[in-house]
């Protein structure tokens, strides 16, 4: 402190004979090491009545006192800067913190994608901010079944994230006999009403594809219709099921409705954070999402997925204000050839 | 963005007149309006949304839980004047099979 | 010359006469002009919140010997509800937000001892002390 406020002086005295934009330039440097040696700013106007006292002796004392007023008055600063110091630090084991929750979440919602010899499947599911509320979820079952679960939780962020964890574990308890998504739809149902929030709410669309018959077999709760494309005459269908959201009462018949797919037909089930995008210009018109899986529609599910995901992401300028998930199944025009 | 509710009292029901949007920012400012209705013991309560242009799914949440803590104590609650696209969410979602919901202009 | 003083706060203006003890207090015992305000600045907001949450209170300020060093130590004591939750008090942010002055984590960085002690219902009693460099 001592060394400090001679230099202090020094710099002070330069710049007084001189008013040399140098001096300043140095002062400027000097003020760094006041903040790194994390001097308070009432040190500072301290430092500074010191040197006018030892330059100027013959000063009038209320000179002398206007620096004690300004002490006074720098002190609230001066914790104000301290505060805010440790707020920062704070902040940053927060997201520190929410890193490692994320990475959590990744590992926990990881899901495989099952190759099946006639459905081609593909997927991107996209957090808008660190953590998901979006969730999706593929399991092969055997005699050629494969069913897929895409649910959004009402709400974003954290909350959101913890409480999508509750349908995962309900997913992996799941006896193989309980597949159809009926059964699949009330049970986790029962179980998101006994353990979430009440002002927390989940939708969830269901399928399961035979590929010994081709037939889709769908339930929903609440989500919103997945798209059906039917090859055969270019056009789009809604895979409509009556349901209520997850978490809402306690007990719920689900229903299901069954569609046979043809070859080159796809069904895309998608999060409102897909169907309900919000442009400069105003809403998505879902005629955008249609047009654009139409012109896609000769390329892999996976390849339709991605490309949807950017170009909607390029509309909202790439800034995400939901989570996004889409799926595709398609059922391939030919098997799946050995080598693919 | 914003949100504008009133709160009227007619003829011993409480009416909230909303105008506005209710999306992830304003959904509060909705939820704080309806957590003042007490006691909600036979509280008759209708929710107007005749002026509301837009609802997330946030909004949609307020309403939910607000139905569930009302259906709780026995109390009704009517949401009316929805919008083509508001009336669609509370289709979709399944909820216009548990709470009273009328389109613009009345009709389920 | 008393070891210990004290002020009792009933109105606002008993804020600025803890002040006022105080700073003679740290004037006398040798404090240079900082500290002097900073252990003023800590006695002003210890006061101040006896008199917004508590009502009425004690401002005590005691001179400090240990053989090695000088130093002062300020009690502040009330009857009122006590702190419910005294982790958050403690948070950067919590008062300052809502601009109620530097709030207690302020108040501890001013000093170089700071404790508190609440009961529910009973009171609380903040006790900071500032050592002489």
């Amino acid at each position: 402190m001592e060394r400090l406020k001679q230099q202090y002086r020094e710099l002070l005295e330069q710049y007084l004979a001189s008013q040399d934009e140098k001096v300043l330039y140095f002062a400027q440097q000097f003020s760094r090491k006041f903040i790194e040696q994390e001097v308070a700013p009432e040190d500072l106007v301290h430092l500074h009545k010191d040197a006018i006292s030892t330059l100027f002796p013959e000063a009038p004392e209320a000179f002398k006192l206007s620096y004690d007023f300004l002490i006074e008055m720098m002190i609230h600063y001066g914790l104000a800067l301290r505060e805010h110091q440790s707020m920062i630090k704070k902040r940053e084991e927060l997201q520190m913190e929410i890193e490692i929750a994320a990475n959590m979440q990744d590992t926990l919602i990881k899901t495989t994608l099952p190759v099946m010899e006639e459905l081609d499947i593909g997927y991107v599911s996209e957090p808008a901010k660190k953590m998901s509320g979006d969730y999706i979820y593929f399991t092969p079952h055997s005699d050629r079944k494969v069913s897929v679960a895409v649910a959004d939780v009402i709400g974003k962020g954290i909350p959101a994230a913890l409480c999508m964890s509750t349908i995962k574990f309900g997913m992996d308890s799941l006896s193989e006999e309980q597949s159809s998504p009926h059964d699949v739809l009330s049970i986790i149902n029962r179980l998101v009403e006994k353990s979430i929030d009440d002002s927390m709410f989940i939708s969830m669309y269901y399928g399961m594809y035979d590929e010994s018959t081709s037939i889709f077999t769908y339930g929903s709760a609440g989500h919103e219709p997945a798209l059906l494309y039917r090859a055969a005459t270019d056009s789009f269908h809604y895979l409509e099921s009556k349901g209520l959201l997850l978490g809402v009462k306690q007990d719920v018949q689900y229903e299901e409705q069954q569609v046979k797919l043809e070859a080159g037909d796809f069904i895309a089930i998608m999060t409102d954070g897909v169907t309900e995008i919000r442009t400069s210009e105003g809403f998505l018109d879902e005629a955008i999402i249609q047009s654009y899986l139409r012109q896609w529609k000769d390329e892999s599910a996976q390849q339709m997925s991605d490309q949807l995901y950017h170009a909607l992401a390029q509309l909202q300028d790439f800034k995400l204000h939901d989570d996004f998930t889409v799926a595709i199944l398609k059922k391939r025009t030919e098997g799946l050839s050995v080598g693919e | 963005m914003e949100l504008n509710i009133e709160r009227v009292e007619e003829e011993g029901r409480t009416v909230f007149y909303v105008a506005g949007e209710i999306d992830a920012y304003t959904a509060p400012k909705m939820k704080e309006a309806l957590e003042r209705v007490t006691p909600l013991e036979e509280a008759d309560i209708v929710i107007d949304l005749t002026d509301v242009s837009y609802m997330d799914s946030t909004g949609l949440g307020v309403f939910v839980g607000f139905y569930k803590s009302v259906d709780a104590a026995e109390g009704s609650v009517k949401i009316v004047g929805t919008n083509r696209r508001l009336h669609r969410l509370f289709e979709i979602t399944g909820l216009d099979e548990i709470i009273d919901v009328e389109r613009i202009g009345g009709g389920e | 010359m008393n070891e210990r003083s004290s002020v009792s706060i009933y109105t606002e203006w008993d804020v600025v006469a803890a002040r006022q003890l105080g700073r003679d207090e740290a004037k006398a015992v040798g404090f240079g002009t900082v500290d002097q305000a900073r252990i003023t600045t800590a006695i002003s907001e210890l006061a101040r919140n006896i008199y917004l949450y508590a009502g009425t209170g004690e401002i005590e300020i005691e001179r400090l010997h240990d053989g090695k060093r000088t130093g002062l130590k300020i009690i502040a004591s009330d009857d009122g509800p006590g702190i419910q939750d005294v982790r958050r008090v403690m948070e950067d942010g919590f008062t300052t937000s809502g601009g109620l002055g530097a709030g207690m984590p302020g108040v501890q960085r001013l000093v170089d001892e700071f404790k508190i002690e609440t009961e529910i219902g009973k009171g609380t009693k903040i006790t900071a002390v500032k050592w002489l460099r």
